[in-house]
């Protein structure tokens, strides 16, 4: 493949549960710390679930103007330091080639808190103090749309919803942007800011979520026996991609290359997975195979793996159909949720930074809080508890969301970059 | 393959659902006449509103495209989108086996389940937190139109919604075409899909001052590059392609309507709602879709405008269209609004448009901008169809569409066989 069509990461920013920015993230991460607590967003009075996973000291002014600040929700403001820190990361200058550079930022929500905010006056106050903001502030477009004019990028522009896969499927499309040619760079992440009353109320009535309320901190404990649930966590990352031939040309270092990126549908149920899970091998079986490699290459799997009592069986017996039992129980697997939560439309991005890393420092971040495993999780290579230092060649980390969406991103080292 | 060895798509069926009418035929026989979709608002009580008019879709029965108890867990927009893709797939006679594998589908949506997010919102500040619906979050979810199609049609290829505002439905196309030209789909469903004739945001729209107030006469409201411009009317619509690769497409027997042979997209990087007024960065988003397609500018003839009916969007539009065709091509282009007649469908208008614009290509004939009385001399410098329809040769055509947000996105339609 030319260096033109082979995509590298250069550049991670990240601010989550974990920390703000990937050192203070990684280093948590390796630690086996939790970012749950309780809800100090709003307050939580009347929800059966009253933790999740926020992000801590973020000053919106620290990255981006006072005034532009206050014209965006939670969820652009931290996209947008994302895509600073990104940007920093890897040294990347956007003027001079604005037009070559894009931006695809995934949500899930969108403006969820000025939604809500915006909707509570009009319903109080009527239609005449309707704020000429409303609109522009809540529609989930707007991340992407911040983070091109904050960074100055004129290349293609997008936002990818599909739910808690969001964003695979925009690192996915923003490879796919760069390796057809319409862009060299791409700041390709996700954001998600729906710690708020509305979101945690409908995630509630969903029963999705654990009620662990006493314990946040065990709470989201993925493939223990005693999982009752997703811990929801609010934060953005973003990811540089870019040609290896543009990387190469900057003295870039790649901390990884995007091989393969698999989609599929499960077409079963609207907050279900297929009980099959044959639609999620299908999206891993895409990726390896679009980036050129067999499922025995794989070292570590980040697994969508949220702590729900349905879905985590389902993934592990995925990788098990992918690999075949024998090899399944060589393949190192965590699900670093259990850490910084369930980041829903940022999710993906959260996922495939540590996963980046992973490969670049050669180690792997634990599942934290598995007690006891549950045995229907069991037959893969479970990193519990501690982390593991061991070399990562190849990795695949997994998305999926409500609605049946598969999305899947296979990482390995930028060999010969 | 075209000469670069690249897969060409072909458009084999269209599903519209929208102010003009439900099914393809029926919409595009009411373009051509040049009828408007424009109406009083009656999906909510707007009496107290100081816009109180829209594009609503006459007579839609969710029931008579799904089963109605799927219907209840959807809010109307992926309704609409399920009706509109029921009908495209139907149009396109594309068989779906059982497993659905290699079918996916890219439906876009603007303002999430915006009715039922209202509503449910509603229920938690009024009732409190525990009184809200299970169903809330998948109702509002702006990725329910792609999930309820894949759902509903058995769709298990990549399903994805690209949600760029007011130029969604056409990212969702180019989006589309590039999942099938790299081989990862052997046809796609492609569109959007928006239902924003809400209380939220028609007050929302309207605090921008983006809304036409022009009350006493809906049907007059809409009129893009006319001097009495004042503003858009909302829209609501279901607009779903089937692309296939024009090879597979021709060796099933399918009618081949149109292909999609170009998609380009950029960003203003200017301005949270206002388009970069150079029109430069727009200009970039057309000028790479006809790269893309390996057209020259002078061989478009007709574009179908985003045309908005704002006061600084339309001038800007014909300076983009003036820079990426050239000045002297860019007179001689046959140019139409069609939100002029069924309103701005948000997500759904860029689907809306490409496939007016694509049947354009495919008749020869173009629909017109209805309402256009005068040009504004701010907007002069293409050749507007103005208020009648008329018969053109259109081997090429562009549909553009420009979303808040700074999103540029640009097709080029051509006539089948034509491309390549």
């Amino acid at each position: 493949m030319s260096d033109a069509r082979r995509v590298v990461v250069t550049g991670l920013g990240i601010v989550g549960p974990l920390g703000i920015g990937w050192r203070e993230t990684w280093d948590a991460a390796l630690a086996g710390r939790s970012g749950a607590g309780p809800i100090t967003r709003f307050d939580p009075e009347g929800l059966g679930c009253r933790i999740a996973c926020e992000v801590d000291g973020f000053v919106p002014g620290d990255f981006v103007d006072r005034r532009a600040a206050r014209r965006m929700d939670r969820a652009s403001q931290l996209a947008v330091a994302a895509a600073r820190l990104a940007a920093d990361d890897a040294g990347l200058a956007v003027d001079g080639e604005a037009e070559r550079v894009g931006v695809v930022i995934a949500t899930g929500n969108g403006g969820s808190e000025t939604f809500e905010e915006n909707h509570r006056l009009l319903l109080e106050r009527g239609h005449d103090r309707a704020s000429p903001l409303m609109v522009p502030v809540t529609i989930v477009n707007m991340s992407a749309g911040h983070v091109a004019m904050q960074m100055g990028a004129r290349g293609p522009s997008s936002c990818v919803v599909t739910a808690c896969a969001s964003g695979n499927h925009g690192i996915g499309d923003a490879a796919a942007i760069i390796r057809r040619g319409a862009a060299d760079v791409m700041l390709a992440g996700g954001t998600e800011a729906g710690i708020t009353p509305f979101c945690m109320a409908g995630l509630d009535a969903t029963r999705a979520l654990s009620r662990r309320n006493d314990d946040p901190a065990r709470a989201s404990r993925p493939y223990d026996a005693g999982r009752d649930g997703f811990v929801a966590a609010e934060g953005a990352a973003v990811l540089v991609l870019e040609s290896l031939e543009h990387a190469a040309a900057r003295g870039a270092e790649p901390y990884c290359e995007v091989r393969g990126y698999g989609a599929s549908a499960d077409a079963y149920h609207l907050t279900e997975p297929d009980p099959s899970g044959r639609w999620q091998v299908e999206a891993m079986r895409m990726a390896l195979e679009r980036g050129g490699l067999e499922a025995a290459e794989v070292d570590y799997v980040n697994t969508h793996g949220t702590s729900t009592p349905a879905g985590d069986p389902v993934e592990i017996a995925a990788i098990r159909a992918l690999a075949g039992d024998e090899a399944a129980r060589g393949i190192a697997v965590s699900s670093t949720k259990s850490m910084h939560g369930h980041g829903m439309g940022a999710a993906g991005g959260f996922e495939a930074v540590l996963t980046a890393l992973a490969i670049r420092e050669g180690a792997i971040p634990p599942t934290i809080n598995v007690e006891e495993l549950d045995p229907a999780c069991a037959g893969v290579d479970h990193v519990l508890g501690e982390a593991r230092r061991v070399p990562v060649r190849v990795a695949l980390s997994n998305s999926f969301g409500f609605g049946g969406h598969n999305a899947v991103l296979a990482l390995s080292a930028a060999e010969g970059a | 393959m075209t000469g670069n060895g690249r897969v060409r798509v072909a458009v084999t069926g269209i599903g519209l659902v929208c102010p003009l009418g439900i099914g393809r035929e029926e919409a595009w026989a009411a373009a051509l006449a040049g009828r408007s979709g424009a109406g009083l608002i009656t999906l909510f009580d707007a009496s107290e509103l100081p816009v109180r008019m829209a594009c609503e879709v006459p007579g839609f029965e969710p029931g008579e495209f799904m089963d109605r108890k799927a219907a209840r867990r959807m809010d109307r927009y992926a309704q609409l989108a399920v009706a509109a893709a029921r009908l495209a797939v139907e149009d396109a006679a594309l068989p779906i086996d059982r497993d659905g594998a290699g079918i996916g589908a890219v439906i876009a949506n603007g303002g999430s389940g915006a009715g039922s997010r209202e509503e449910q919102h509603r229920v938690m500040l009024e009732r409190g937190p525990d009184r809200v619906s299970p169903f809330a979050i998948p109702l509002s979810v702006a990725n329910m139109g792609a999930g309820q199609v894949s759902i509903e049609l058995g769709l298990r290829g990549p399903v994805t919604a690209t949600c760029t505002a007011c130029a969604a439905g056409t990212d969702a196309i180019g989006t589309a075409v590039d999942i099938i030209r790299r081989g990862d789909a052997r046809a796609m469903l492609a569109g959007g899909a928006d239902a924003l004739i809400t209380p939220y945001f028609v007050a929302g729209f309207d605090a921008m001052r983006v809304l036409s107030r022009r009350n006493d006469d809906p049907a007059g409201a809409a009129r893009p590059f006319d001097r009495d411009r004042d503003g858009f009317l909302v829209g609501e619509s279901g607009a779903v392609m089937v692309l296939e690769p024009l090879e597979a497409a021709r060796a099933r027997g399918a009618e081949v309507l149109f292909e999609v042979a170009g998609y380009g997209s950029s960003n203003d990087a200017h301005h949270l709602t206002d388009p970069d007024p150079s029109g430069v960065p727009q200009a970039l988003a057309v000028t790479a879709a006809l790269r893309d397609a390996g057209v020259a500018p002078e061989q478009v003839a007709h574009v179908n405008a985003h045309g908005g009916g704002s006061r600084p969007g339309d001038p800007s539009e014909v300076r983009v269209l003036r820079a990426a065709l050239g000045e002297e091509h860019a007179a001689r282009v046959a140019v139409s609004a069609t939100k002029s007649m069924h309103g701005h469908c948000m997500a759904a208008t860029g689907a809306l448009e490409a496939a007016l614009a694509g049947l354009a290509a495919r008749d020869g004939a173009v629909p017109p901008t209805v309402n256009l009385a005068e040009v504004d001399p701010e907007c002069v410098g293409v050749d507007h169809v103005a208020r009648e329809a008329r018969r053109l040769d259109v081997p090429v055509a562009v549909s553009t569409s420009y979303g808040l947000g700074g999103h540029n996105a640009a097709l080029v339609l051509t006539r089948a066989g034509e491309g390549g």
